[in-house]
């Protein structure tokens, strides 16, 4: 400090000056750019437009963009201070390779070669599929594009997969079994046009702020929200069921059942449009309200009022998120929640729809182009039209594209521990955190011969285990578009330079490809994300994800617009925005018979249920300032501080019983690890035998303790719910 | 393009007629019916407020954050706050936020307190403004007002606090707060002032705030249809202490000392006729030490003079010139010792006179609604008997012999030893949450502390002098009153409104 400061001369004048921003007005003269770049949010799936203020190369602000179809302006508090993220200290700056147990800064060149040789070596001697790869729902969707070329082309594996697996699969494979393909049928609109919303396992006010804003416009409505703790937004709700940890099902084919016995069903549209009637009727038969009521802890009133409610709306719409998909039965709740979607007729009708919101900014992108669950454009693995087709339009030989899904994420770990897989390459995510019994996931990684870490920052708990990093440029850096819950596709754009040797995993892509000396077999004539959005484009056409009519110049103009969008409807337009769209309006399913299939659901009981040794039931779950592993958030000061460490909501009886006291220090244990030194909250949020922990920091990390259990259908983990045993934390370990 | 922080416009004023349409951040994608801002111009006697809605607030932050980038401040400083209040059972849980800025009060304790006029209320908008090249970075405002609004900005030496973006008010945009607000739960208004002194009880008050009647806080607050009876701040458990304020610890018990031995000294000399020159100038010269190091507490010390601008409301204001007076007066009182010149008796009269006045002055900038511990008349009687205690125990120490200073030093002592024990037990019973809590601090946190201060006083006030030991009673009591006045700063727990559960974490 100087002199002058000491003296109280020097008030840094400068830096808390004022000026006025031609765009946004009177602001910090700090925080006024040159120029504002258009892009979208990086962080979840809503997909917010977002304006990134540039001045020499930095960003020095972010606005929302009033222009913007999603939010109108508005953003999250992670959203309002994102240009933060891209000056971390903990970004990756250059390629590091392990040396003698130490990674250390090597030329991409060298990187490149190493990794190419690296996993050519793997596939020689244990067979190609013993490389697996696990990216994200991160990147944007022309590097999803190229990605799943290269691997299912290039490296010819099929073991590839995304962290998406770990958030939307059962909403995935839950829309592919009721309606014949993924796809989510509704869109944000219905949120302001719905009559009745009714939220299952969804806390929007602190994961997806901004459709708290969406359905702020719509004041007429009734919002329900099942959720067993009451969450910011189950405290929004008219109606809040606080049902019993994973009792959705039976809470779903209850209220089915009550509106089959009172008649308040569409028989005309089920007649029409539905497979499965007769037996769900029958199966339902015994999901009573008297033992609905007895498994999910409601009253037999609530579950007819609920019932009542959503049976007599004009335009009811149901969107759940993670309380559903985490879960062994999480593709199954979602045909649970088709049902009723299907039974009344709500669906493909403005404010009515069954509607998964996703997590990640590009989780649909992924979904739609990755060739991980499906190969591009909802095409099957197991049907070989589609394969001949998406053969003739990459113009290789159809022998070339797998034949059949590779394991998914959670079985290409349990192949790294079997041996099975000996080289990973994991692109954009942090498994050693986000991964469910982390202890395994470890245990396999240190099974690998070599392992490649893609991403944006380092070190990461991941980072730091991989033998070779490749430092990648981030959100702000790069070209491309993001798809949001809603089918909505917005354009990405770069507004500063990445750091340091930082390149974005498009470049990343074309020169490994480059690398094998395949670079012009798999893109031909490529330079620019714009050539694999043109692709795709073409590649999607006629499929329900369609994007032939979407343009990089549409986005220019309109920001977003949603698929599908072929090139004679965009052609219609005349430049003017496309309207609103709904999947399914002319009951029209992607299944053979184009009928949607009721599915006969039975309710079981999460699979580790509390025992003496671990008496209570540990739910997991986020908080608004921090996004998922914390790589960014934690790097963001002001949300840092606003929510500075884990913590663990414990309600006052049990507390009482444990004679635990406020802000104690409490260890968390279950039948698998334990976790030190977490912060007590003692309140009421949270109901007697159940507690709540955050899963964003890897100091206090959840997932030592979560199970590994999956979804068979979905291969989403059960993050929800998992027995524990609390403890005050002895001074010595804390 | 750029212009000063703090530069309070010229009346010519843009608010008295209707604000020009901003850019477009009135009109996209409005929620509610009513505007964010008012689209009619203020009339006389009104003044714009904040409305807070706390059925609507989601608790999402985003004005916290919206509020740090607008004024790109450091993240540990936050001009608007989101806090959290909690009650009910399982299931029927109610969880309600918060969120504050400046409550932009009609009677703004930290305008009347500031002794540099830094704050003014703005005649057309009746927005709290706090004039950063004014500020000299005291940190009185901060104790006076009762909901913690004003913030000390370490790295500038000046405190800030919300101005409503007055700045962009003038434009006819949108707070940046009411701005990012996803539910519009944050909104401007016009209010009507003599109207809202009569009816402010019912619409400014809400579970987890400090109640309105101190400041007439202008902020409405719509509360949900029903509240919970057992509501509870979310930071209840967590009472830190305060910043110790290590100079004014220095510089209260010195000028203290000083008053009580020049008092002691021109007393003495009065009833014996014998003058006591040398340690009456010894505490005249510790007073005017601690006078000439007192600028350092403030952020900016280089305009330590501007404080006396502010007499006509601020004790501060007042006791400075008090007791630059009574350094004055106790001077010529010295020379007229030194040098034996007449009327010494009536300048050491007019020294002990201004004194007290300086110590009522002192005192009375703590005595201040926003400090429940400190707005206590115990408070005057801590300030005038640590003067009593070590006053004529100086002068002992100086070996001016007489019982009587004796005497008066232990019953001082005895006097400071109820005080501080009445205080205590008054804490203990209060039903006031930060008077509770600031027992809680002393016969936890702080208990040895505590502890040690009675002993100190009870050893150097009492038995050491009565025990023939003058010069170590003295060093004890002043070690006890030093200890005591630690304890007076870091116990107080301010008023505030509901903080988050994480509000004063140390870091993770």
């Amino acid at each position: 400090m100087n002199i002058k400061r000491l003296l109280g001369i020097d008030t840094l004048q400068d830096k808390y000056s004022y000026g006025h921003d031609p765009r946004f007005g009177y602001t910090s003269a700090a925080k006024i750019p040159d120029r504002w770049v258009p892009t979208t949010c990086g962080y979840c799936s809503v997909g917010c437009g977002i304006e990134i203020g540039v001045k020499d190369d930095r960003a020095v602000s972010v606005r929302g963009n009033e222009g913007h179809p999603v939010n109108s302006g508005k953003l999250c508090p992670k959203g309002l201070a994102e240009h933060h993220i891209l000056e971390a200290e903990s970004r990756a700056v250059r390629p590091l390779l392990k040396h003698s147990g130490r990674l250390q800064p090597v030329s991409w060149d060298a990187a490149l070669d190493r990794m190419v040789d690296e996993f050519r070596k793997v596939q020689q001697k244990y067979g190609p599929r013993a490389l697996g790869v696990v990216s994200t729902g991160q990147l944007v969707t022309e590097e999803f594009y190229t990605l799943g070329k290269l691997v299912q082309l290039g490296f010819g594996t099929n073991n590839y997969d995304g962290n998406t697996t770990l958030c939307m699969a059962s909403a995935v494979s839950g829309y592919k079994r009721s309606f014949g393909s993924d796809g989510p049928p509704g869109a944000y609109d219905d949120l302001e046009q719905a009559d009745v919303v009714f939220l299952v396992g969804a806390n929007i006010a602190d994961n997806h702020p901004i459709l708290c804003y969406r359905l702020e416009r719509n004041p007429a409505k009734t919002l329900i929200v099942a959720d067993p703790r009451v969450s910011k937004t189950a405290r929004m709700a008219d109606l809040h069921l606080p049902l019993k940890p994973r009792t959705d099902i039976a809470l779903l084919n209850g209220m089915a059942h009550i509106l089959i016995r009172s008649g308040l069903i569409d028989r005309d549209y089920i007649e029409r449009h539905t497979t499965g009637f007769d037996q769900l009727e029958e199966h339902l038969a015994k999901y009573t309200p008297d033992r609905v009521a007895q498994v999910t802890g409601l009253s037999e009133e609530t579950l007819y009022r609920t019932a009542m409610l959503y049976g007599r709306a004009k335009a009811p719409m149901i969107a759940w998120t993670m309380g559903v998909n985490h879960s062994t039965q999480g593709a199954e709740t979602v045909n649970a929640i088709n049902n009723l979607a299907l039974l009344t007729g709500n669906i493909g009708k403005a404010g009515a729809s069954p509607f998964s919101i996703t997590g990640q900014c590009n989780a649909m992108g992924t979904r739609e182009t990755g060739g991980t669950s499906s190969l591009p454009g909802y095409r099957k693995f197991e049907d070989p039209d589609d394969r001949r087709e998406l053969a003739r339009l990459w113009r290789v030989d159809e022998s070339e594209l797998p034949a059949e899904r590779g394991h998914a994420y959670p079985d290409i770990i349990e192949a790294c521990v079997k041996g099975e897989i000996k080289a990973l390459w994991i692109i954009a995510t942090n498994p050693v955190v986000s991964f469910p019994n982390v202890d395994v996931l470890t245990q396999g990684l240190a099974n690998l011969d070599f392992l490649v870490v893609q991403d944006g920052f380092h070190p990461t708990p991941t980072t730091e285990l991989a033998d070779l990093v490749l430092p990648a440029a981030i959100w702000g850096e790069k070209e491309g578009t993001y798809t949001n819950s809603e089918r909505r596709v917005s354009k990405v754009n770069r507004a500063v330079s990445p750091p340091g040797e930082a390149r974005s995993d498009f470049d990343i892509f074309l020169a490994v490809a480059e690398k094998m000396g395949l670079k012009e077999k798999l893109y031909p004539g490529w330079s620019g994300p714009r050539d694999a959005f043109d692709e795709w484009r073409k590649v999607s056409a006629g499929r329900l994800c369609d994007y032939s009519g979407i343009s990089y110049e549409m986005l220019d103009r309109h920001f977003a617009v949603q698929w599908p969008l072929t090139v004679e409807q965009a052609a219609a337009l005349d430049g003017a925005a496309p309207p609103t769209s709904r999947l399914y309006e002319d009951g029209r399913f992607q299944t053979d018979d184009g009928r949607a299939k009721l599915f006969s659901i039975e309710w079981e009981p999460f699979p580790e249920q509390p025992t003496t040794a671990f008496p209570m039931v540990l739910n997991t779950g986020r908080t608004v300032e921090h996004w998922h592993t914390r790589t960014k958030t934690k790097e963001v000061k002001i949300l840092e501080r606003l929510s500075p460490t884990a913590w663990l909501e414990m309600n006052p009886r049990d507390a009482r019983g444990l004679g635990l006291r406020q802000h104690d220090r409490v260890s968390i244990v279950s039948p698998r690890s334990r976790v030190d030194d977490v912060e007590l909250r003692i309140t009421e949020i949270v109901g007697p035998g159940q507690v709540f922990m955050p899963f964003h920091y890897f100091e206090r990390n959840s997932n030592l303790l979560t199970q590994s259990a999956f979804d068979p259908i979905s291969r989403e983990p059960n993050y929800k719910q998992c027995s524990v045993r609390v403890e005050k934390t002895a001074a010595a370990r804390a | 393009m750029t212009s000063s922080l703090v530069q309070i416009e010229p009346l010519a004023n843009p608010f008295r007629t209707p604000p020009p349409p901003g850019p477009s951040r009135q009109a996209r994608g409005l929620v509610g019916d009513s505007p964010l801002i008012p689209a009619i111009p203020l009339e006389d006697g009104q003044q714009y407020r904040f409305h807070f809605d706390m059925s609507k607030c989601i608790g999402c932050k985003c004005c916290e954050v919206a509020c740090s980038e607008q004024n790109n401040n450091p993240p540990e400083i936050s001009w608007r706050r989101v806090g959290e209040v909690e009650g009910g059972v399982y299931p029927n849980t109610q969880r309600l936020h918060l969120s504050m800025g400046c409550n932009h009060c009609v009677d703004p304790a930290c305008m009347k307190g500031c002794p540099t006029q830094a704050y003014a209320k703005d005649s057309e908008t009746g927005i709290v403004l706090h004039n950063a090249e004014v500020c000299i970075g005291c940190e009185y405002c901060i104790w006076n007002c009762p909901y913690s609004v004003p913030v000390f900005n370490e790295e500038r030496g000046v405190v800030g606090k919300c101005d409503m973006c007055h700045g962009r008010l003038k434009d006819g945009d949108a707070p940046a707060c009411v701005n990012a607000c996803p539910s519009e739960a944050i909104k401007i208004e016009i209010v009507d002032i003599e109207a809202w002194k009569r009816e402010y009880a019912g619409s400014a008050n809400a579970p987890g705030l400090p109640s309105a009647a101190d400041t007439i806080s202008t902020t409405r607050v719509t509360l949900p249809a029903a509240l919970p009876l057992d509501a509870q701040k979310a930071d209840y458990h967590r009472v830190r202490p305060e910043k110790p304020h290590g100079s004014l610890i220095g510089v209260t018990v010195l000028t203290q000392l000083s008053v009580g031995g020049v008092t002691a000294a021109w007393l003495l000399s009065l009833l014996t006729q014998q003058p006591v020159r040398m340690a009456a100038t010894v505490a005249l010269l510790l007073g005017l030490a601690s006078l000439a190091a007192a600028p350092l507490h403030l952020g900016r010390p280089a305009f330590a003079p501007l404080a006396i601008r502010g007499w006509r409301t601020s004790w501060l204001s007042r006791e400075i010139l008090s007791l630059s007076a009574f350094g004055g007066a106790a001077g010529a009182y010295a020379a007229s010792l030194w040098l034996a010149l007449p009327g010494s008796a009536l300048l050491g009269a007019a020294s002990a006179l201004l004194g007290a006045a300086g110590i009522y002055a002192s005192s009375k900038i703590y005595l201040v609604p926003g400090r429940p511990a400190w707005n206590m008349g115990h408070t005057i009687a801590e300030f005038f008997l640590t003067g009593a205690v070590l006053g004529p125990l100086l002068l002992t120490a100086f070996g001016v012999d007489s019982p009587g200073l004796l005497s008066a030093a232990a019953v001082a002592a005895i006097g400071q030893l109820l005080n501080q024990s009445l205080k205590f037990v008054r804490l203990i019973r209060s039903e006031e949450f930060e008077r509770q809590a600031s027992a809680r601090l002393l016969s936890n946190e702080l208990s040895r502390g505590f502890l040690a201060r009675i002993a100190l006083t009870v050893a150097g006030g009492v038995a050491l002098p009565l025990a023939g030991w003058p010069l170590a009673g003295f060093v004890l009591a002043l070690a006890g009153e030093t200890l005591g006045r630690y304890l007076f700063f870091v116990s107080v727990v301010p008023k505030n409104m509901a903080m988050s559960f994480f509000s004063r974490q140390e870091a993770a």
